[in-house]
This record gives C-alpha cells, structure tokens and sequence, in this order.
C-alpha cells in the first residue's frame, strides 16, 4: 500500500509544482481573509501574526491565501491588487471569515506551533524564525486551544524562555539555534512598530523562505546588538537584500540603512508589506510588456526658455503614495518605483502600469536595485549592484535614476548630499540614463555630463505645511533663483493630495511650466543655470557612521 | 558718549527673558518643531539666542545686534523653512542694523544675508520686528524677506524660569 500512495503523493507534489509556476494567464482558486487595523498586543495582533505564519507556510508551494487590509492601512494598495488578481489572472477567490475555518483549511502546512511570549516583544521574531524553519503556526498563550483543537502539536514554547533578557541577548541566543538553517541572501528585520502594537505582515514572506528574524538595532549606543547584526551580515551573501524596516525608538532609518549599505546589501521595506509569500508567486499576464509615458526620447535635444520649469516626483514606494488618492493625473508626477517588485510583487507594478494617467511617469530607484544609501556602497560592489538596477530599469521601461542618501541627514532634513566620488559612479555605471535625480528633503548635488543632468530636489513637501506657505515658499524659491531658466525639482511626500498641489500650481509667480521630470532633465541639460556641487566634507553631518 | 547713553537707554528691558513660540498662533515652521527665544541686554547688544527643536535633535544658535552700530557675522542664524535648498553662503558675511522704534515698543533689525541656492549665492534681506505686547509677556516677531510675498509671523509667550524646564 506505501508504493501507491508514496507515488500519489509524488504526482501531487509535480502537478502543484506545476500549478505554482504557471499562474500568470491561467485560472486557480485561492482563499482571501480581510483583517482590520486592529494590530494591539493586547488585542489583534496574536490572531494576525497566527494568521500571517499560516499565510507563510500556505503559500510555500501556490499562492493560496491573500489578506485585504483597510484602505486606511498603510499599504493602500491591497484592496486594488485583489480586484487585479481576480480580473487579470483569473484567481477565484473563496473568502474566510475566521481564523478557526483558516485553521481548517490550511493546518495541513503546518507541522504545529510555537508559542511567543506577549510580555517579551522580540519573542515573537523567534517565533517567526522557527515557524519558517519547522513548519509551525505562531501563537500566543490565548490561542493555544484553538491550534490544539485542529490537531496541532506543541513544536516550541518560548514562554518565559527570555524573560529578563536584553534584546542582544534573545538574539544571540536564537542566532546560536537557528541561524545556520536559515537563508544566507536575506533576513527580515521586523522592526517598524514596537511595544504595545506591532504591524508583522510581512512575516509570511520570511516564514515562506527561512529567513532570520530580528529587530536588532543599528544604534551605535547598543553595541551589543549592532555587534550582532554585524556578525550576520558579514555572513551573508554579496548583495542581500533586508527586508522589513529598522525598529522604531531603537535607531532610525539612516542607521539602519547606512549599516545594510556598507555591506553592499539592499532594503525592502517596510515591516508591514503584505502577502509577498503570494505576490511574488505570480508574473506579469501573457503579453504584457511595461510601457512608460515618456514626453521625450532618449536621444531627443530640447532647449529650455526663460521660464521656471517645475517636475513633481513622489518616491516612498508607490503602494504606499498617493496613487489611489483623488487627483492624480491632474499634474505631471514622476513615480519612484519599488524595482524589486519586478521579482516580488509583478502583479502590483503591472496594476500601477495599468492605472497610470498619461500624466504619470515612472522612475527607477531608490539608489540602486534596492533602498541603499550610495555613499557607503563599497566600490566595489557598486557596479554588480548597478548592473542588477539596469537590468530592472530596462524591464520597467525607466529612463531615470533617483538616488537617495540619507546617511548624513536628520530625518528629511539636512545633509542629503552625494560625494563626488559616488557621483563619478553613477555617471560611469549609467551610460544611458537620461539623467539622476538626487534627494529625499532638499539636497544640493548637481552635475552636468554629457546630455546627463543630475538636479537635486530644491524643495520638499511635508504634507502638514499649510498651502498657503507651500506656495509662499515655492515663490520664495523662484525669487531666489532669479537666472532663467530655473528647475526647480520638488520632491512630494507621499500623503500630500494632489488636488491641494493644483491649487498651489495656480498660484506661483512667473512663468512657469510644469513638466514631467524627463522633459525637466532635458530641459535641464540644455541650459545650465545651476551650479555644479558635491557633498562638501565641511558640512556637518547628524549621524557620523559606524 | 552722549549718543551711546541714549541708544543704551532706548533699549526696553521687558524684551529680557526667555520666549516660548505659540505654535497655533504662529506661521508654520519648516523643518523645525519647537522655537524658544532667549533675550539679553547688555549696554546696547541685544543678544538672541535661538533654541531649536527637532524631533530629538536640540540646536542652539545666537544672533548678536547693536543698536549703536551695525554688526557684521559670518554664523547668522536664519529660521530657515529647511525643506528648501536655501542654505547659509559658506564663509558668507551677513550684516545687520538695529535700532528701537515705536516709544521703545519695537527691536526693528535688518539682515544682509548671503545664502546658497542652486543657482550659487545670492543675498536675502531679513527685516524683523520684534514687537513687546502690552504688559511685556508676550512677544510678536514679524520677519519679511525680500524674496517672500509674505511675512512670517512667530508669536511668543515670555515663561519663568522654572517653565522652561
């Protein structure tokens, strides 16, 4: 009786190995939970983190199970993406109501489960960590009888395992059990929210593929707990990627992003991107090739009048933006796209691709094939990593590259600026470009080679400025820089609503044309009226690096 | 001498103290998140000492005019809207004129200050009026730039020394 059954069970594993490679253009039937903004400790984040472990491990073979969050959560994009799934590729979605009819149908991908402990926040990235590596479903104290009840067995309990124990501690401890099973070409960082409500919805992607979990933190003033993230990074493969986000109250962005930088290593964030463990099971539809709105062509000449020219871009990964909000397509906006998305989330930037206005314009970043900070690449990872970018950029159809550093920033203000000598590398390793953009906050590196501008953002949005100082400032701006032609880039923050932009538009003194930022660069390379400008090695930096 | 002692005694000694910006009553701040002022008098400077906020990061900066001549400083402090690329010219000299106008109601200064934008260096005028209300526990400035359509406006509440822990 085993031999049939041993060869039932090998021609299932074949036709699901099959079904999983070939969703693009066919139908299949998956499952769709919605889940609310509820993300407590004390309230819905132990059904969700059970919820997003079993989404992991459902999801190893097929993508089986999708999660819509509310339109108000931070990816806006859920909602839109399920409709895509259905009409695009045909998934027949079967919704479920509970986390006890979750359990049902997907307990058999589990193996049983792991118990975190609520009073010690890190254990549930333990949790995380085993249920990728042992098949188990995460669970707090509360949800125990529910996992029993479907017949799961008790794999771990880290109860009171760690109480009393630093960060650095309950790290080192699960880095000496479980790091050597786990994938050396990435690790999760679920960091983001901390203490009293956490936002892990990422954690199905890392389940799915064994990563390490932790939030560690890239402080200076834990020594303990960078000397750590230290030792796992220099373990891991040339040119990772990090997912997740940096924690909250622990470091901030810059450190976190400087440190995977001088690695060589890219960022995916954030801590709460969801359904990757699906996402990235799906290609583009059959036939689709990714076409941009371009006002110009590559080897176009265009010479700038005496007007101000304004470029809007939005970057912050375009999920998260203001793509679903009213009003856009009303101005010329340049889109930041997540590149990576091309290998995790294909449907996504297919969807964006679709509902772009003509007004809508996509361009390659942040800085490389990931979020990574350029001034602290090694140089000699630089061009491996570049390459991997252009590779990207040619798929996506995007002419321009922009870059960010922050590492020297404090928050979306201060030094923003690119050394010369990360600047020679971008010129030398992107031939065909029509030209950089540089910045988050406002920056002031700005370069001219060739036909190849790089114009730094002049000005940065905070979404609370009330409009009337907006275009007050914007005017101030024009004054300013009174030589014409003036560019002036303007980088949006990522909630601001583009109807209230309009209205800024209408007020701005002189003559000025908002252009897309392809036309603003070759506009730019036609009549250099800005200076040319590096980091100055002068200028005060808030976070020194490591 | 003469004009010296009456310059010294123009200055109005309510403008002395530590000042807490009113936030709701004031033009927004860019790029900063909290302003105090702290004001002292000596013969006839009036020092300005800036205290800033952002986030975590905390920045102290002061601003030294005379109203018995004009001041020249390579380090002026502008409150800045730091979400624009207007930055302090690198080695620039800024100048400034102070006088008390308005029966000693009033610390008017005027600021020729060098800042970088992308275009290279250019000069701002900052006029700031530094208006004491009556009763002397709150304070108006007004700052206009010659390349703002608008003037600023920062109003503060004067706090005791032991508010300003």
């Amino acid at each position: 009786m085993k031999l049939p059954l041993r060869l039932f069970a090998l021609l299932t594993a074949g036709a699901l190995a099959i079904a999983a490679t070939s969703h693009a253009g066919k139908g299949r039937d998956a499952w769709v939970m919605n889940f609310d903004l509820d993300w407590s400790v004390a309230g819905g984040l132990p059904e969700k983190a059970m919820l997003i472990s079993l989404q992991g491990l459902t999801n190893r073979t097929a993508p089986r199970l999708y999660i819509v969050h509310p339109p108000d959560f931070q990816w806006e994009i859920t909602e839109p993406l399920y409709d895509f799934y259905q009409r695009k590729h045909h998934v027949d979605f079967t919704p479920i109501a509970s986390a006890d009819e979750a359990l049902s149908l997907f307990k058999q991908y589990t193996k049983g489960y792991v118990v975190w402990d609520k009073t010690v926040g890190p254990t549930l990235n333990v949790a995380f960590t085993i249920a990728g590596l042992q098949d188990a479903v995460v669970v707090s104290e509360e949800l125990i009888s529910l996992v029993e009840q479907h017949g799961l067995k008790r794999i771990d309990d880290l109860r009171g395992r760690y109480t009393g124990m630093s960060d650095a501690e309950i790290y080192q401890d699960a880095y000496d059990r479980y790091w050597d099973q786990c994938i050396r070409e990435a690790v999760l960082l679920q960091g983001g929210h901390r203490g009293r409500s956490m936002q892990p919805a990422i954690a199905d992607w890392g389940i799915q593929r064994k990563m390490f979990f932790h939030d560690l933190s890239a402080n200076p003033k834990h020594p303990a707990e960078l000397a750590l993230t230290k030792r796992i990074y220099e373990q891991m493969e040339p040119g990772s990627t990090i997912f997740g986000w940096h924690p909250y109250g622990k470091d901030t962005e810059e450190q976190a992003t400087t440190l995977l930088s001088s690695y060589g290593f890219k960022m995916e964030g954030l801590h709460n991107l969801p359904n990757l463990s699906f996402n990235s099971q799906f290609t583009f539809t059959e036939g689709f090739k990714f076409t941009n709105n371009h006002t110009v062509e590559p080897d176009e000449t265009l010479q700038a009048e005496e007007k101000i020219y304004i470029s809007f871009v939005q970057s912050d990964s375009i999920g998260i933006g203001v793509w679903t909000k009213p009003g856009r397509g009303k101005l010329p906006f340049g889109w930041q796209v997540t590149m990576n998305w091309s290998k995790f989330s294909p449907a996504a930037l297919e969807y964006f691709h679709e509902s772009a206005t003509p007004n809508d314009y996509f361009i390659g970043g942040l800085s490389g094939p990931g979020y990574m900070y350029p001034n602290h690449i090694p140089a000699e990872r630089f061009p491996l990593l570049m390459s991997e970018a252009k590779e990207m950029m040619a798929l996506l159809d995007e002419r321009v590259m922009e870059i960010m550093d922050n590492s020297a920033a404090d928050g979306n203000v201060g030094n923003t600026d690119l050394t010369k000598e990360t600047v020679d590398r971008y010129y030398e390793n992107f031939p065909d470009v029509i030209g950089f953009i540089n910045g988050y906050g406002p920056a002031r590196t700005r370069d001219l080679r060739d036909t190849r501008p790089m114009i730094s953002y002049d000005y940065y949005i905070d979404p609370k400025r009330p409009r009337e100082a907006v275009t007050d400032d914007l005017n101030e701006l024009i004054t300013l820089n009174a030589k014409r032609p003036y560019f002036l880039l303007v980088h949006v923050r990522e909630s601001n609503d583009v109807n209230s932009l309009v209205e800024v538009t209408k007020n701005l003194n002189g003559p000025v044309e908002i252009v897309q930022v392809d036309k603003f660069l070759k506009l730019a390379a036609s009549n250099k009226t800005y200076t040319t400008r590096y980091q100055d090695p002068d200028e005060p930096k808030h976070f020194e690096g490591y | 001498m003469m004009l010296w002692s009456t310059a010294a005694a123009s200055a109005n000694p309510e403008i002395v103290g530590r000042w807490q910006l009113v936030t709701e009553r004031s033009s927004a701040l860019d790029g900063w998140q909290d302003m105090r002022l702290v004001i002292a008098l000596e013969d006839t400077q009036v020092e300005i000492a800036h205290e800033m906020r952002w986030r975590s990061t905390r920045y102290r900066a002061t601003n030294t005019v005379d109203t018995a001549k004009p001041t020249a400083s390579d380090s002026f402090f502008r409150i800045e809207q730091r979400h624009m690329a207007v930055y302090p010219a690198k080695g620039g000299v800024s100048h400034t004129t102070a006088e008390w106008i308005d029966a000693h109601r009033t610390l008017r200064t005027e600021t020729h200050t060098p800042v970088e934008v992308s275009q290279g260096n250019v000069n701002m005028r900052i006029t700031s009026e530094y208006r004491i209300g009556e009763g002397g526990d709150t304070l108006t400035l007004i700052e206009l730039h010659s390349s703002r359509p608008r003037p600023l406006v920062y109003f503060f509440r004067k706090i005791e020394e032991e508010d300003s822990e």
